[in-house]
């Protein structure tokens, strides 16, 4: 979802606006903008002011990240995300995963002033709000949009806070050091409240943060993880709360580039394993399907320990497959092996369908870990996003 | 050509001479006079006689004016009315003929009074003058205490009385009358004539009846019959 | 019905041309007139409705707060803290294009989507459509981005002349602003969404000085969901009201409905007088066919057949009037839509009407009146002829005799109908339309006396008449009375018409003059200074105040407050010394009065919001203020034709005290004695130039300019007033016409008895001229009765005005001037006729 998400961005708000704009041409002509926009990149760099990121700035050198501050929002950069998942287990048994992510996203690289009004503003704000029951084998979505001016909608750094409406990831308990926040969640029939304490220092992935995207230069974005983080609280769904605990996984970056014409979507991967280390792997696929040489992944071991993970680091064969009833395949388990260090992780999604039908559809899961490395055993659980695989 | 000349003296009050007049019936042409020419001698009485359309009431029609001729002249008190215009026919019909109706015509909506004053204010006289002559005239015909009856509920003699006061109260130089006894049972019709006898003849005025009566015309100085528009001795 | 019965009264019709045409006539234009204005009444209300519906979506309910505004703050904390989606906020006001004023909403197009069909991606999924939309995400961006893109209908930007993307000046507050046209908002009918620009909300707030505020908050809850409009009220500050969005349409719609129902009223009249009208006709066809009615009975035909002929002979000519007056009434609509929604604009609401809407309802009603009413006429000449003896021939003067009977009856049933109306009148409280069923069952039950006035007039007169004008003259006055079976129902119909007219122009004039009175004594100021629908920059207000020649100045405000039960208005004034005189207080000691004013301790409320709330000196009302529900003592009543739902005068430091809002829409500047009006205004001018466009008038200018818009309101009255009097002519004309064909043979008589044409002309144009002065006579009484209704009775209970009651002798002189003329007018071809008479041929058949 992280590049796809550039154009969803600008998908939404055109549609919001396009289709209340006739644009003295009628009906017929105004419906065609929104598909227009979203077919090609090299139309959305069009829709972006010709020169995709003129005027913004750009991902071009490592950056040196401090915190909290870079948890706060990078204006200049035309898009930004926060993206929370985790996996929870409830008081009997139960089994949840869930997803909480702001997208911010800058229409022009100033902020307008011509108007005296606190509404005006050229920062906007999507949330996506994804809650996956195991037990009850059901998956619930929202989604959410907001300007980011007169408090709806926006992040800061200190005390932290990405928000939009009453959904937010806020800093609770400002302590030296410590990383923990609160999260809320609601729509009708769902919610979710958790505390979240990091017990892991972030880690900057790609090489020292900067995750490049292709060979162009300043194709890439800044990218970091939050990839342990403790998280207690509760689900709500329907009438039923249950007190929950398990781990989140946030995922952080920002930049001012578009997918390039050539690569189609990716498949990405936070894994969380029971020896303490992670794995975050992104695989990005070509219009032919084969494996983009930008596709990169990030080793955490228990102490935080970092290994850059280039493509011919890691192997991954899909061992099964799933058929959206809204159209489209998509993979459905797959065999991850990074001979490197004799690692071999079985994934299997927790429940098929965990298909978002946003804007933008795509699917993004809870999954269960099986794997060795060498004759040690271990399992683990984590998050999967694929994204370009349904049929529009 | 043309009918019998019975008087051509000068002192002639009406003549007719050479008077056609035909109507349009429906695509027929119907020729009521066809080259009709009578002298009338003033203070004489004359009896129209004919039956019914041959032409009487017609005649009368065109000598008072009321109705204008196809071709030839009438002359009365010596001034041709033919080529008058409507209104200086009516204004000469005002001053000089008093008409008598089969059907007497008084004025529905006006009082036996006015009916009478109405033709006398018409030829100017003053209100005063008008009204003594009314009553004078009221009184002759025995209808004095009638003068403000209004005429629906005055019999039918007694209507043809205020008739009669109408006619001559404006003294007409010639009055015509159109079967004045038509409506009215013998005895009635009876004090008609006596009173036109009495009013009129006796008087010296001139006088012309159309009448299919016998008995009417035999009170005439002459009488003239009418058939096929011309007159036979 | 027997079809040879219907052949023989089918026959006898058409060889009347004349009488058919004129009733059908008098049907027609009854029902056109009603119709027509009940469908511009109809039409305006429901531009209005849509235009409203249209511009709040699918709203329900609306966050709405007093003149202030409702701090964004409150929008931000339902949505952020209390998670409250359902909501959209709203920025509106008026601004003005090419001197054309608009309605501005700004609205924040990501909260838009659950309200306005415009704004909905769901009207647009992702799909399969080619094309451009270059010129559109050029226009979104922007939008966003803030470069002034507003969008307005198709229509609207091609009667602005603006072309996609156009730049363009905005006028807002006074001021001058760079706006771009980025395109249409979809949806809403034809003409629902002219005259309304959207803009973002930024953009709204800044043009219209409204930062840090919302107009209103839209609210959609969801039908039974009572949860949620509870939740919201709890949370709603003091001064915050959650109202109906529904019920906020309809309660301003309804400020109209007493000028629509008095419009209605006014409409009925020509009804009435064309029910008078078809009377007289079938009457009129009954009585020259009393003969054959006679042979028919004789022949065996029934009562029951007969009374059922005459009737279905006016159900004929019912349907077809009817018909006819229903397609002339949606002609005559178009008309007077423009003048009802001009109206309409200028007082209570915008009502941008495009075309005329043809209600079914307003169609089926006027239909069913005509007819109706047709039968209804029809049925006394129709019993009448059913009470025909076999064989009997009536006498003409026996019919009259009979007519003349029935006069007094006539006349006792009209004065008991007059009485009941004073009753209703005494017992109806301030009910408009009991009033005006009063006003209705006056008029009729007068008109049932007027045959007995008319009929008396005429008697008298008829001696005086022959003594002035001799025996023809007579004749001509004594024919009225004589022939009152005929004219009688004519003289009724101009007498009403004629009585309409002194009714309400003696109202009109009066209330003219009290308006006027009230000007003079109001407008105390020498120039009067605003912004158009703006506030006035107070440092630009103390140099315009610093202008030499300028002693003193008074500001004033007006705002409305809203709740459940609707709008107020609130005037707010800082006074002048000379300001005092300008308000007359009709209750109290004005040093009294004032004093209270000034320290805060009463407001005045005007004449119609007194009457409207029976409210007086003494007494207390509530008002909505920032600090909740505060109780204010009523100071006075003072006098006020300003707005017709009233309003509440208080100090400026009283209303300061309560609203947060320090807006000043105009100052009032009094000037030094012998100071040049001209002159200071073009000073003033120069001050406020680049600053803020002024609005400035001398007070004679305002007065002018509001006396203009008292005559505009007034144009459709007039123009109703002129249909009723139009009927009763064609009502004249046909009986007139009616008698002549009678009075053939009489005419012949008089011709014959030496009569020129032009005196028997002359006597029948003296006929119609009696005929008009006496309708004329018999109108001034029931004109100023109703006169007098209008201005007591309707007018207090529909707008809450006093008016001075005054009778210009020149209005009576007029109505009597126009009586005469429309019988003389309606009788002047018969005069021709009858002078064209050939007595020969009159004189005839028989």
């Amino acid at each position: 979802m992280r590049i796809k998400i550039k154009k969803s961005v600008y998908l939404i708000v055109f549609t919001l606006i396009i289709t209340s704009l006739s644009a003295c041409e009628g009906d017929q002509q105004n419906t065609g903008a929104a598909p227009e926009a979203l077919r090609g990149g090299s139309r959305l760099s069009e829709l972006l002011g010709g020169d995709s990121s003129a005027g913004f700035a750009r991902a071009i050198e490592p950056r040196e990240f401090v915190f909290p501050r870079d948890h706060g929002p990078h204006t200049r950069y035309r898009n930004e995300w926060w993206y929370v998942t985790g996996n929870l287990d409830g008081p009997e048994r139960e089994r949840f995963g869930f997803e909480l992510t702001f997208f911010r996203f800058s229409l022009a690289p100033d902020t307008p002033s011509e108007f005296d009004s606190a509404w005006q503003t050229n920062q906007v704000y999507i949330a996506h709000f994804a809650i996956t029951d195991v037990t009850g084998k059901s998956f619930h979505v929202a989604q959410r949009y907001a300007r980011g001016g007169a408090g709806l909608a926006g992040a800061q750094a200190s005390p932290f806070k990405v928000w939009l409406d009453d959904w937010s990831i806020a800093e609770s308990a400002p302590r030296p050091g410590s990383t923990h926040w609160n999260l809320h969640a609601e729509d009708a029939g769902f919610s979710l409240d958790l505390d979240l304490v990091a017990l892991k220092r972030p880690v900057l992935n790609g090489r020292d943060g900067l995750s490049q995207k292709s060979a162009e230069a300043g194709n890439a974005s800044y990218y970091y993880s939050l990839t342990r983080l403790q998280s207690d609280g509760s689900v709500r769904l329907g009438e039923k709360n249950y007190a929950v605990t398990g781990l989140s996984w946030l995922d952080r970056e920002w930049g001012s580039s578009a997918l390039s014409s050539g690569q189609r979507g990716w498949d990405w991967f936070a894994l969380q394993l029971s020896d303490g280390s992670e794995l975050m792997f992104y695989n990005i696929r070509r219009n032919d399907n084969s494996a983009d040489s930008h596709s990169a992944g990030t080793w955490i071991d228990p102490e935080g320990v970092t290994s850059y993970l280039r493509p011919e680091d890691v192997s991954i064969v899909v061992t099964d497959s799933w058929d959206s009833p809204r159209g489209g395949t998509y993979p459905a388990g797959w065999i991850i092996d990074i001979p490197g260090r004799d690692l071999s992780l079985a994934v299997q999604p927790v429940l098929s369908d965990q298909e978002l039908l946003t804007t933008v559809r795509y699917w993004e899961g809870a999954v269960d870990v099986d794997g060795s490395r060498g004759e040690q055993d271990f399992t683990g659980r984590g998050y999967v996003e694929l994204t370009g695989y349904a049929s529009e | 050509m043309g009918g019998q000349q019975i008087l051509n003296g000068t002192t002639h009050e009406v003549r007719v001479s050479n008077l056609t007049r035909s109507y349009q019936e429906g695509k027929q042409q119907h020729h009521v006079l066809r080259g009709l020419n009578i002298d009338v001698a003033r203070g004489e009485s004359i009896a129209l006689r004919g039956r019914s359309g041959s032409g009487k009431s017609t005649l009368l029609n065109l000598i008072s004016g009321i109705d204008v001729p196809d071709a030839g002249s009438v002359e009365v008190a010596g001034q041709d009315i033919t080529g008058m215009s409507e209104r200086d026919r009516t204004l000469f019909r005002r001053r000089h003929i008093g008409f008598v109706y089969q059907a007497f015509n008084l004025v529905p909506t006006l009082s036996v009074g006015d009916n009478v004053r109405l033709v006398l204010e018409l030829n100017d006289f003053d209100r005063i003058a008008a009204q003594r002559r009314t009553r004078e005239l009221l009184g002759a015909v025995h209808l004095a205490d009638r003068i403000d009856s209004y005429p629906d509920v005055l019999s039918g003699g007694e209507q043809q009385r205020v008739a009669i006061a109408r006619a001559l109260a404006h003294k007409p130089s010639v009055l015509l009358a159109d079967e004045p006894t038509g409506n009215l049972d013998d005895r009635t019709a009876e004090d008609v004539l006596q009173l036109l006898d009495v009013m009129v003849r006796q008087a010296g005025g001139t006088m012309i009846i159309a009448t299919h009566s016998a008995t009417v015309a035999s009170r005439a100085d002459r009488i003239l019959d009418l058939h096929n528009g011309l007159l036979s001795s | 019905m027997n079809p040879i019965l219907i052949r023989a009264s089918v026959g006898y019709l058409l060889r009347h041309p004349w009488q058919l045409a004129l009733a059908l006539l008098g049907i027609s234009i009854g029902v056109a007139v009603m119709v027509s204005v009940d469908l511009a009444n109809q039409s305006s209300r429901k531009a209005f409705i849509a235009s409203m519906n249209a511009v709040n979506g699918d709203a329900t309910h609306q966050i709405v707060a007093g003149p202030g505004g409702i701090d964004e703050a409150l929008y931000v904390h339902l949505r952020v803290a209390e998670g409250i989606r359902s909501i959209a906020p709203i920025v509106a006001g008026n601004v003005r294009i090419s001197n054309r004023t608009m309605q501005l909403l700004g609205v924040d197009v990501f909260a838009e989507r659950a309200f306005r069909s415009f704004s909905s991606p769901a009207s647009s999924p992702p799909g399969n459509s080619e094309g451009s939309g270059q010129s559109s995400e050029d226009a979104v961006r922007r939008f966003l981005a803030g470069d002034g893109s507003v969008l307005m209908s198709a229509r609207t930007a091609t009667e602005l002349d603006l072309a996609a993307n156009e730049p363009f000046i905005l006028e807002a507050n006074g001021k001058s602003y760079p706006a771009r046209l980025a395109g249409s908002p979809q949806g809403g009918q034809e003409g629902q969404l002219d005259n309304l620009l959207v803009a973002d909300i930024a953009a709204a707030q800044h043009w219209l000085g409204l930062t840090g505020k919302l107009s209103r908050i839209d609210v959609k809850i969801s039908e039974g969901d009572n949860k949620l409009a509870s939740r919201l009220r709890s949370l709603l500050p003091d001064g915050t009201e959650l109202l109906s969005a529904a019920g906020r349409t309809q309660t301003t719609a309804d400020m109209s409905d007493a000028f629509m129902t008095n419009l209605f009223a006014m409409s009925l009249l020509a009804l009435l007088v064309g029910i008078f009208l078809i009377y007289n006709s079938v009457s009129f066809a009954v009585l020259q066919r009393r003969e054959l009615i006679g042979v028919l009975r004789a022949l065996g035909v029934t009562r029951r057949q007969v009374f059922g002929l005459i009737l279905t002979e006016a159900a004929i000519i019912g349907l077809i009037g009817a018909a006819v007056g229903v397609f002339a009434g949606v002609w005559l609509g178009e008309k007077l839509v423009v003048l009802v929604s001009r109206t309409v604009s200028d007082h209570y609401f915008v009502a941008n009407v495009t075309r005329l809407s043809v209600d079914s309802f307003s169609v089926a009603k006027g239909f069913l009146a005509g007819l109706l009413a047709t039968l209804v006429a029809a049925a006394i000449p129709a019993a009448e002829a059913s009470a025909y003896q076999p064989r009997l021939t009536l006498s003409r003067s026996t019919l009259e005799a009979r007519a003349g009977g029935l006069l007094p009856k006539l006349a006792w049933g009209g004065l008991g109908l007059m009485l009941v109306a004073g009753l209703t009148l005494t017992v109806s409280g301030n009910h408009l339309t009991a009033g005006l069923v009063a006003l209705f069952m006056l008029i009729f039950g007068f008109a049932l006396c007027i045959p007995l006035v008319v009929h008396f007039l005429s008697v008298s007169f008829e001696p005086l008449a022959g003594r002035w004008g001799g025996t023809a003259a007579r004749l001509a006055v004594s024919s009225v009375s004589k022939s009152l079976s005929r004219t009688g129902v004519a003289v009724v119909a101009l007498s009403i018409a004629v009585s309409a007219t002194i009714g309400v122009s003696i109202m009109v004039e009066s209330f003219r003059l009290s308006v006027s009175d009230w000007l003079n004594t109001t407008l105390q100021s020498d120039v009067y200074v605003g912004v158009p629908r703006g506030s006035l920059d107070r440092q630009l207000l103390a140099d315009l105040v610093a202008v030499p020649g300028i002693i003193e100045h008074s500001t004033s405000r007006r705002s409305w407050l809203e709740d459940q039960g609707g709008r107020t208005q609130i005037i707010a004034i800082q006074m002048a010394p000379g300001s005092y005189r300008g308000t007359k207080i009709r209750d109290g000691r004005p040093e009294d009065v004032w004093q209270l004013f000034d320290n805060g301790q009463g407001v005045l409320i005007s004449d119609a919001y007194a009457y409207r709330s029976q409210l007086g000196r003494g007494d207390s009302l509530q008002l909505n203020t920032s600090d909740g529900m505060i109780e204010f003592t009523v100071a006075a009543v003072y006098q006020s034709y300003d707005s017709n739902n009233g309003a509440i005068m208080m100090s400026r430091g009283t209303y300061d005290r309560y609203f947060d809002d320090p807006v000043i829409d105009s100052i009032g500047l009094y000037l030094e004695p012998g100071t040049d009006v001209d002159d200071i205004m073009t000073k003033l001018r120069e001050v406020g130039r680049g600053r803020q466009s002024l609005i400035m008038n001398s007070n004679a200018r305002i007065r002018d300019i509001s006396l203009q818009i008292f005559d505009r309101t007034f144009v459709i009255t007039n123009v109703l007033y002129w249909l009723a009097v139009g009927v009763a002519v064609i009502g004249i004309f046909g009986a007139m016409l009616a008698l002549q064909l009678e009075r053939a043979r009489d005419y012949g008589i008089l011709r014959a008895i030496g009569m020129t044409p032009a005196q028997t002309g002359m006597l029948v144009s003296a006929q119609t001229g009696c005929i008009g002065i006496l309708s004329g006579i018999a109108a001034i009484p029931l004109g100023l009765m109703m006169a007098w209704v209008l201005i007591e009775v309707i007018n207090r209970r529909a707008f809450g005005w006093e008016i001075d009651f005054t009778v210009p002798p020149a209005v009576l002189l007029w109505a009597l001037l126009l009586a005469v003329g429309a019988a003389l007018l309606a009788g002047i071809y018969p005069a021709w006729s009858a002078a064209h008479t050939r007595p020969a041929l009159a004189m005839r058949d028989e």
